[in-house]
């Protein structure tokens, strides 16, 4: 046990991802107004787009520019674009399905008159 | 010119889509056609492509030129071609299908939703083609998130099962991200090809043990396996009639492929750290799923709801078939995979034309309806029998091989839990039979609509695809077996 929590405190980049993911879900799911479900929807999205950035971190790099007159570059002071890259790709899908779920949200807003999901419901009979 | 079918044929529905707004600005009664021409022409590239990979052996595209790991990679076999094929056939029949049943005008909408329906088609067919595990992602969502703004079309009810799917849909494509992720900081690699090589010897780490189970967890919300299937009636029996065939032909089974191709290109099994608990693992949900699924759609009073489990069933089948780590039980489900796609969006044809011409969604209302249609009578028979697994459909013959392949595994209990499936599955498409065909008590002269040409033409051609896969069955699975050969499992 003890050395679960040691493990777990070496990455504090881990603790947070999981913290964040465990919250975003526990909104998605507790809540009745669906804006918030969205809001827990979007943090468990940024936790996973956080976790793929610190994939790529290392201690006492840069940005992966290699300038001219640096011979010989190594691999260990820079950090790693590729992650980077899908992160971009990541927050792009995320932008485009809170586009297409606040848009939902909206006409579910303008049908029924409420954004609680019990009163919705209710509604539909 | 060959090698560049695999991009044509995505290229084709996605500058339509792009170019829709545009061409529909002024006149929207454009969009339709333009949107069928557009697919039909996408069938015809995708057949090419068929030929040429069958003739020439498979295409690795690369885009602009750049080799693979650094660059972009298709991967078109003989299975990613004969799935697309079906998926833009089944895409032409769908449009065809909505033409001919006039479901409600769509008015000044008519510019989005068929932008929708061709990203929908070019999304399923790059998540087939795509060579890495991060582009899989991206076109998967590509194609949920048409499917989601497909659902939400006819406003009220149908928004709230739309959000739901949203929400599901969502946290399964997160959770197939963070999977992807664990396997990329496990190894260093997403492409499909140079993971495989990179794995063996890594299938004990933890890592690539988490990843595959979250990657596992994000594609069953998407294929709608049985615990995790609570989205997928809702939003089927609410969405348009004429979107349903797409929907559950097409969508949940593109997870299904995504999950094989995981399973058996990247990680391959063997008996190696815990993969064949894996694969155990998938078998077990497949037989939960498979008799469950079809339990539930002996339950339903609805047609659509029981025609959505019973889809939800045949989910558990194919993953019966993936969970037996032998070639003829992968060859066979992925046989089914293609079968299943033709019979759920025939089903979904039927549904929605009984409820729009006869107003018939439930068993009693068609009990009461008299449905004297030949056409409707043909296609139900034809995909009941595919769907109970009765010889000449495909059906059967794609039931067998999976029944086979979990013999050859020693796997009794799966197969076992197949022919329980057959046997419910016979028992709820029983009941909509008899309701179907039961004599009236009235005079068969009562009004019977006209069926247009394009309702005679879908129908017709599902029922000839049905047969058909049945009746050449040794040369599909031919095909397929072609793409698994060099996994040598």
């Amino acid at each position: 046990m003890l050395e679960l929590i040691e493990a777990a405190l070496s990455r504090p980049n881990l603790v947070a991802f999981v913290l964040l993911l465990l919250w975003g879900l526990y909104i998605t799911i507790t809540h009745h107004n669906y804006v918030k479900k969205l809001v827990g929807l979007y943090i468990v999205q940024t936790s996973v787009i956080f976790f793929l950035v610190t994939t790529g971190a290392k201690e006492g790099a840069t940005v992966p520019v290699i300038l001219s007159g640096v011979e010989a570059p190594g691999a260990g002071d820079y950090v790693n674009p590729l992650p980077q890259v899908l992160t971009l790709t990541a927050i792009v899908v995320q932008i485009a399905t809170l586009g297409v779920s606040l848009g939902l949200v909206s006409r579910i807003y303008r049908s029924f008159g409420s954004l609680d999901e019990d009163e919705v419901l209710e509604k539909l009979g | 010119m060959t090698e560049h079918l695999p991009a044509l044929v995505f290229l084709t529905p996605l500058a339509t889509a792009i170019s829709m707004p545009v061409a529909g600005h002024r006149h929207p009664a454009v969009c339709r056609p333009l949107a069928l021409v557009a697919i039909c022409c996408m069938t015809v590239l995708s057949v090419a492509s068929l030929w040429s990979v069958s003739v020439h052996g498979e295409i690795r595209y690369s885009f602009s030129g750049w080799l693979p790991p650094i660059g972009i990679e298709w991967l078109a076999d003989s299975l990613a071609a004969t799935m697309v094929t079906a998926v833009s056939g089944l895409g032409v029949l769908c449009l065809l299908f909505a033409d001919g049943l006039g479901d409600r005008p769509l008015g000044g909408r008519a510019v989005p939703y068929y932008t929708m329906v061709l990203l929908l088609v070019a999304g399923l067919s790059g998540a087939i083609y795509a060579g890495d595990l991060f582009n899989i992602f991206v076109f998967l969502e590509v194609v949920s998130l048409s499917a989601y703004a497909l659902v939400a079309v006819p406003g009220g009810r149908a928004l709230v099962s739309a959000f739901r799917y949203l929400l599901m849909g969502a946290l399964g494509t997160a959770f197939y991200l963070l999977g992807v992720g664990y396997f990329y900081a496990a190894t260093g690699a997403l492409n499909i090809a140079d993971l495989s090589q990179r794995l063996p010897g890594l299938l004990d780490s933890k890592a690539v043990m988490g990843g595959l189970i979250f990657m596992f967890i994000g594609l069953a919300i998407k294929m709608a396996l049985m615990p995790l299937h609570g989205w997928l009636p809702d939003a089927y029996s609410d969405a348009p009639a004429s979107t349903v065939p797409l929907l559950a032909g097409l969508v949940t089974k593109i997870s299904l492929l995504v999950w094989a191709r995981i399973l058996y290109w990247v990680m391959r099994p063997s008996a190696e750290g815990g993969t064949l608990t894996i694969f155990a693992l998938v078998t077990t949900f497949g037989i939960l799923a498979a008799v469950a699924g079809a339990c539930l759609a002996l339950r339903q009073r609805e047609l659509k709801r029981m025609f959505a489990y019973g889809g939800i069933s045949h989910v558990g089948l194919v993953l019966i078939g993936v969970g037996q780590a032998n070639e003829t039980g992968l060859a066979g489900a992925m046989y089914y995979l293609l079968n299943d796609a033709v019979m759920q969006c025939s089903l979904f044809v039927l549904a929605g034309f009984l409820a729009l011409r006869y107003g018939a969604s439930t068993l009693d209302e068609l009990g009461r309806a008299h449905v004297r249609n030949p056409w409707a009578i043909v296609t139900f028979v034809a995909v009941g029998l595919g769907m109970v697994g009765l010889p000449p459909t495909g059906g059967f013959f794609g039931k067998l091989r999976i029944l086979l392949g979990a013999l050859e595994a020693d796997n009794n209990i799966a197969a076992a839990a197949i022919v329980l499936t057959t046997l419910i599955t016979l028992g709820y498409f029983a009941q909509v039979f008899e309701k179907l065909v039961r004599a009236g008590t009235e005079s068969a002269s009562a009004r019977q609509p006209e069926t247009p040409w394009p309702l005679r033409t879908t129908m017709a051609a599902l029922v000839a695809a049905i047969v058909g896969l049945g009746i050449w069955n040794d040369h599909v699975v031919a095909l397929l077996v072609d793409a698994t050969a060099p996994l040598g499992i």
